[in-house]
């Protein structure tokens, strides 16, 4: 038998959509194709919830 | 002097961090240690007494000695992307660059052993009852008698992840749930189980703290809300997070938390009932801020960026037995 929580498991939503931003190691910043940062668009970034607190993360669990 | 932040290229929400320090002229090395040995590197010297080390990522080369700050944000497990990966060399990599940025004066956001500790969900829920903040009745058990029993006097249960994490193999999330009625309890003997009183909340509240400043945030719940969505990372809603005055009974509390967890930054979850008390759910030491500057325009990353500008502590050194400062 699984433990008690996992009766409760879902599978996790693993984002397929890629980011429309790259990273530039010289800038140390994310950048978009037109070359503006990626984190002072903020209509973006809620779009994407790419800094929204998440579940299922296979790397962070400190949401 | 140098702020060095340990995250993942793609944490767009470090970003926003970045932009404030560059903007303050504060000279900034970020980094993730999964890429030790590649683009990363590191060196230290301890002889005659003194110690020195330095740290480069791509072209830039940082004197450990100049570190004001160090943001452990969202880092890779040292070495995950070396050439030959493997777990003897994560920790000989943790080992080595955690061990010598210790070695420094640097101020830590957040202290590692604070952190740490600070992750375990049992010790956070009595930390927030020492500190005065209501939290809900919860059971952590491997007995289903015990769970029988709790179900019993509190008939309206949600079950949770004891640690946060989610398994992987394959992967799947474990949202807080609700758990019906005439639930059987006897799984719980296969794996530690939280189970807490549901509180009918007509808001969540992200209270995010940065050094002493706090910035609440609160989603109102929807009045059609399903009563089985708990989990607002997985609950749908149209509304926004909006800026919330912080009690002041709250904000005693969460001062204290803080202080006793040692801890220089915490996001706090809450459920606010209908008597507007709020709830104390958990505190994640790095959690999330992006959305909810996003949403509510306050000034998060901006706070955070001025709290790693501030100078370093001085190097703390042990004189006679005794820890003292250089001067």
């Amino acid at each position: 038998m699984q433990p008690f929580a996992l009766n409760y498991a879902r599978p996790a939503r693993e984002s397929e959509a890629s980011t429309p931003y790259a990273y530039d190691s010289g800038l140390q910043l994310n950048v978009l194709l037109d070359g503006r940062m990626a984190a002072c668009d903020h209509t973006l970034l809620r779009e994407l919830g790419t800094t929204t607190s998440t579940a299922g993360s296979k790397t962070h669990f400190d949401d | 002097m140098t702020v060095l932040i340990l995250t993942c290229e793609e944490d767009v929400t470090a970003d926003m961090v970045v932009v404030h320090l560059n903007a303050s002229g504060i000279p900034v090395v970020r980094l993730d240690p999964a890429d030790l040995t590649g683009g990363v590197a590191l060196s230290g010297e301890y002889v005659h007494g003194s110690f020195h080390g330095h740290l480069s990522a791509g072209d830039r080369l940082v004197d450990l000695a100049g570190l004001r700050s160090v943001w452990v944000r969202r880092p890779g497990a040292p070495a995950a992307r070396a050439a030959h990966p493997s777990a003897w060399l994560t920790e000989e990599s943790s080992q080595a660059l955690y061990g010598m940025l210790r070695s420094t004066g640097a101020r830590w956001m957040n202290p590692p052993d604070a952190a740490h500790r600070a992750r375990q969900k049992p010790w956070q829920l009595r930390l927030a009852q020492r500190c005065g903040l209501p939290v809900p009745a919860t059971l952590i058990t491997t007995f289903p008698p015990a769970a029988r029993e709790f179900a019993e006097r509190y008939p309206d249960l949600v079950v949770k992840p004891v640690s946060g994490a989610h398994p992987q193999d394959p992967p799947r999330a474990v949202p807080t749930s609700r758990v019906a009625p005439e639930t059987d309890f006897s799984a719980v003997a296969y794996g530690p189980t939280l189970l807490q009183r549901r509180i009918a909340k007509r808001a969540d509240i992200r209270l995010t703290v940065v050094g002493d400043r706090l910035l609440a945030a609160r989603k109102p719940a929807a009045p059609e809300a399903d009563a089985d969505e708990v989990d607002v990372r997985f609950a749908r809603s149209a509304s926004p997070w909006l800026a919330a005055e912080v009690p002041p009974r709250v904000a005693v509390a969460v001062r204290a938390y803080v202080r006793a967890a040692g801890l220089a930054y915490g996001a706090f979850d809450f459920a606010e009932d209908a008597e507007g008390v709020w709830w104390f759910l958990e505190c994640n030491q790095s959690g999330q801020f992006g959305f909810v500057e996003v949403d509510t325009g306050q000034p998060i990353a901006r706070t955070i960026a001025g709290w790693l500008a501030e100078p370093a502590a001085e190097e703390p050194v042990c004189v006679g037995g005794a820890d003292t400062m250089v001067s």
